[in-house]
């Protein structure tokens, strides 16, 4: 990974910001500023995490930082993780954190029940918050959401969560056989003729444009 | 008060005209008072494939602009008493005909017969509209290959959100020579993707094309066991209980199975 002073990469949590030490806030910000520009990408309403290394800035500057993040790129800053420096610099980027352990945990999100499952033809769009469905999305049937989509069945149609942008969004079924899924602006298919796992899944946004799919 | 229940699948050739002549001759056959209605106006055929073709002398297009009463315009069946057949007009297309119109036709026909089965055109536009527009239960027929199994999960929503209830679902030509190679998606895996009950699986059948060219349905020649299904399928939508058997490859073994079950 080529070296910059902040990195946006996503992690089983969601999105973490990871800020290199030594350098001053001026300097942190700009790079913001390019890193952002670079991904090219909606980043309004996500959520993210900021990993430091080393306990480098002062209380006011990360205030500055924070404030930053939310008013000029509006996006939500969900905790803060700060290392002491003495130990090996990837301690805190590799760290896998449990999904329970999301920092949103307990907030109240707008979110729309469907209680029938999803035939090819129908689709079920709620740009507003997340959606779960009593049912299946059979092939042909069509289900997006601004957060993340559970399906209490099986997912044989197609799925976009965070359909804003917002990347830290995810999918989970019970029995995941999308004919594709999107999250944000990442697209995947699976690969063809894949058979059901017979165990629920979720699939998330990795880096580089892929989408992770993993035991739940 | 009779039942009006519309046997349809989205996507064509998958037996829905066989279907209805089949369980139409059928119910008929165990005593019910039976009407059959070929919904496909300006592609008629449910007339051909029950032979009835050159009894037609009003279709339901004369009964809607009333050129003749709605019991005159029934074609009684050469062979099975209390089965009757309403033409399409093969003059006229799907857009001459409103859902209120064939609703009328349907709730006058309940009155005075025990079934009223509509053969649906393929599709999900005006025609199919039509077709369901005065059922209040819906057959759906599928055969196992993914793209009818797709139009019928189509079809499925539609008949959903316009309220008819129950749903069945036939399954056609299931080969279970071809499940047994992994060919077929199997039964299971059909009634589990649409979610629907299962009131019968018919076997792949090369009488059914015979039977179809000679104008006779299926059901007449007992020993087929495509008519056997159609039969089962008929007793079910009187109620009866008569447990679906998972279709298999005859062998030895599964024949005397069979044999001790009852299930020949």
């Amino acid at each position: 990974m080529a070296k910059s002073i902040v990195v946006l990469r996503a992690y089983q949590d969601g999105l973490h910001l990871n800020i290199t030490p030594t350098f001053s806030v001026t300097e942190v910000t700009e790079a913001i500023r390019k890193e952002f520009e670079r991904m090219n990408q909606p980043l309004a309403g996500v959520s993210v995490q900021i990993d430091m290394n080393a306990p480098l800035l002062t209380e006011a500057d990360l205030a500055y930082l924070k404030t930053e993040l939310q008013d000029t790129y509006g996006m939500e800053v969900r905790g803060l993780n700060i290392a002491d420096g003495t130990g090996d610099s990837t301690g805190v980027l590799g760290e896998k954190r449990p999904l329970a352990a999301r920092a949103e945990r307990g907030r109240i999100e707008k979110t729309r029940v469907v209680r029938e499952t999803i035939r090819s033809g129908q689709t079920e769009d709620f740009p507003e918050g997340n959606l779960i469905i009593y049912g299946d999305v059979n092939p042909g049937g069509e289900v997006s959401a601004g957060g993340d989509i559970v399906v209490l069945g099986a997912l044989r149609g197609s799925a976009h969560a965070g359909m804003n942008g917002k990347l830290s969004s995810v999918i989970i079924a019970m029995n995941l056989v999308p004919l594709q899924l999107q999250i944000g602006n990442y697209i995947s298919r699976p690969s063809w003729g894949q058979k059901s796992r017979g165990y629920p899944e979720i699939a998330r946004a990795g880096t580089e444009d892929i989408i992770i799919v993993e035991e739940l | 008060m009779g039942k009006v229940i519309v046997v349809t699948s989205g996507k064509g050739g998958v037996g829905k005209t066989t279907s209805t002549a089949n369980l139409g001759t059928a119910l008929a056959l165990i005593g019910k008072t039976v009407v059959v209605i070929d919904a496909d106006v300006g592609l008629r055929n449910l007339d051909v494939v029950m032979g009835l073709e050159s009894r037609i002398v009003y279709t339901s297009m004369d009964v809607i602009e009333n050129r003749c009463e709605l019991s005159r315009a029934l074609v009684k069946d050469k062979r099975v008493e209390g089965l009757m057949l309403l033409a399409a007009s093969q003059k006229n297309n799907k857009d001459d005909i409103q859902p209120e119109q064939m609703k009328a036709i349907c709730t006058e026909l309940r009155a005075t017969h025990d079934f009223v089965l509509v053969d649906s055109p393929a599709g999900i536009e005006s025609g199919f509209r039509n077709a369901a527009a005065g059922a209040e239960e819906a057959l759906v027929i599928t055969t196992p290959d993914v793209s009818a199994i797709r139009d019928a999960d189509r079809i499925t929503g539609l008949l959903q959100h316009e309220g008819v209830e129950p749903i069945n679902l036939v399954l056609n030509r299931l080969s279970p020579e071809m499940v047994r190679k992994g060919n077929m998606v199997s039964q299971s895996d059909v009634v589990g993707l649409l979610n629907l009950k299962l009131i019968g699986v018919v076997p792949e059948d090369r009488e059914v094309i015979a039977s179809t060219n000679r104008g006779i349905p299926l059901v007449h020649n007992k020993n087929s066991p495509g008519a056997q299904a159609y039969m089962r399928i008929a007793k079910r939508l009187t109620g009866q209980r008569i447990p679906i058997p998972e279709l298999r490859e005859k062998g030895f073994f599964s024949n005397i199975l069979d044999w001790f079950s009852g299930n020949k």
